[in-house]
């Protein structure tokens, strides 16, 4: 058994390799030299795909078996020509089921059938009746969160930065706004229904009604599959951050604090990882091997990810390139001998 | 000059380094046009791998890409009209600016 984790930077992908143990690492790269590497997924049937991106040329969606031999689909995710909407990145792919979902900026859901070959928008979020009202955060206007209840496919939750979460109950054909309990960031004149501003969310996959959700306004969580959401924050001396994710093997939660969205700097200077052991009901101080002065750097939304192995594996890069490694669960932490370019995603994946 | 009589030319289209993992290293191929604007049509259209990165919904060049016709900024061309002839060259590049 082994380990693979995709570190996509905005100058190229990078790949970490270990075994079960994951003590050590190799890093590989970079893949896609001079092109972002926005996400990264794997599907069922082991083929990876990135999204890729740059400034100048557009995005696009990325293929392959080995993490060698690459192949960019012809037809990806895409608006169309002559439109009011311009794609120019691929925020997150989610395989599901024979399903590709992907979230891309400006904000839209595409849906693929055949492996992300071809792609179809989910029309009646992407051209949502308050979609003229949408205003971008400060990473743009982005759908960059995806859940699909695995009970039951129909039902889809898409997050967008400035807008909020969006759920469907029809396999994407309708979408309702699911944000009561969280305040407003950018309140509309028209809509009432929107100007949320969802940094990042996370599903317990056992009970899938139950998500957590980091948001500009703080941490949250809903019980009621976006219902309701309640303030979960007892121990964090800060609300703001951006990634969240979730360990399926021991069901901890980490988020990484950040001082206010004004400054949106680790506090002091001291890097800090937060675990939850109790769904959010409380959350700790992770610190052990992370630096705790003059530390002014930041884990993006994408840029975290665990590998629900036994003890568990929390994998983390920040913006000014540093990769971070724990393989106690988030009990003490390793910086891997690496600097690399602002790192936009973290994605871990399990060899058997 | 075709089979056909009509005025179409094989122009070379040399592509920036950084597009070779979309093109996998085929950085310089040729195609057939009348004119520049035919050629650039022809790009998007055959190779949409390539036209996705040069294009935008708009139809039209990216706002940061260049194309160069035998070293001529076809943005400051009146039209995309112009004839092109055997052996010609469509150059992309990236606007660079800024530091």
């Amino acid at each position: 058994m082994g380990v693979v984790v995709v570190v996509g930077t905005a100058k190229g992908a990078f790949i970490l390799r270990s075994n079960k143990d994951r003590k050590s690492w190799e890093i590989e790269g970079p893949l896609f030299k001079g092109w972002k590497v926005t996400t990264a997924a794997r599907d069922a049937d082991g083929t990876y795909l990135f999204g890729t991106a740059s400034d100048v040329y557009g995005a696009a969606i990325q293929k392959s078996k080995d993490l060698k031999t690459w192949r960019q689909v012809s037809a990806g995710p895409a608006y169309a020509e002559g439109g009011k909407h311009t794609l120019t990145q691929v925020w997150k792919i989610l395989p599901h089921n024979g399903v590709c979902y992907a979230g891309v900026a400006e904000a839209g859901l595409f849906r693929s059938e055949d492996g992300g070959e071809s792609w179809e928008p989910f029309t009646g979020l992407n051209e949502h009746r308050t979609r003229d009202a949408w205003c971008p955060g400060a990473g743009g206007l982005c759908a960059h969160a995806i859940l699909v209840d695995p009970r039951n496919p129909k039902r889809i939750w898409c997050g967008i930065s400035g807008v909020g979460v969006f759920r469907s109950d029809d396999g994407g054909v309708s979408w309702n706004a699911k944000n009561n309990g969280v305040p407003v960031i950018i309140e509309d004149k028209d809509y009432s229904d929107i100007g949320f501003c969802v940094h990042a969310l996370a599903q317990d996959p056992n009970s899938p009604d139950r998500i957590y959700r980091q948001d500009h306004r703080g941490m949250f969580r809903t019980r009621d599959g976006g219902e309701n959401w309640e303030r979960i924050e007892n121990g964090l001396d800060s609300g703001f951050g951006f990634p969240v994710a979730r360990d399926r093997a021991s069901g901890a939660l980490f988020i990484v604090p950040l001082e206010s969205d004004e400054y949106r700097v680790p506090k002091d200077g001291r890097f800090q990882v937060f675990r939850s052991r109790d769904d959010g009901d409380s959350w700790q101080p992770l610190s052990r091997g992370l630096p705790q002065e003059n530390f002014f750097s930041i884990v993006l939304r994408g840029a975290m990810d665990v590998d629900h192995l036994d003890p568990g594996g929390v994998y983390m890069g920040t913006t000014s390139g540093d990769v971070f490694v724990s393989v106690d669960e988030g009990d003490s932490w390793t910086a891997l001998p690496c600097r690399l370019p602002r790192v936009q995603c973290v994605a871990a994946f399990v060899d058997d | 000059m075709l089979e056909d009589g009509g005025n179409m030319a094989t122009v070379q289209i040399r592509l920036p380094s950084v597009m070779g993992t979309v093109v996998e290293g085929a950085l310089q191929f040729s195609i057939e046009a009348e004119s520049v604007g035919g050629a650039l049509e022809v790009i998007a259209k055959r190779f949409p791998r390539v036209g996705l990165h040069l294009f935008d919904e708009t139809g039209g060049l990216r706002p940061h890409v260049l194309c160069f016709h035998n070293g001529k900024n076809t943005r400051w061309l009146d039209n995309l009209d112009g004839a092109v002839n055997q052996g010609d060259t469509l150059l992309f590049m990236q606007a660079v600016s800024g530091g």
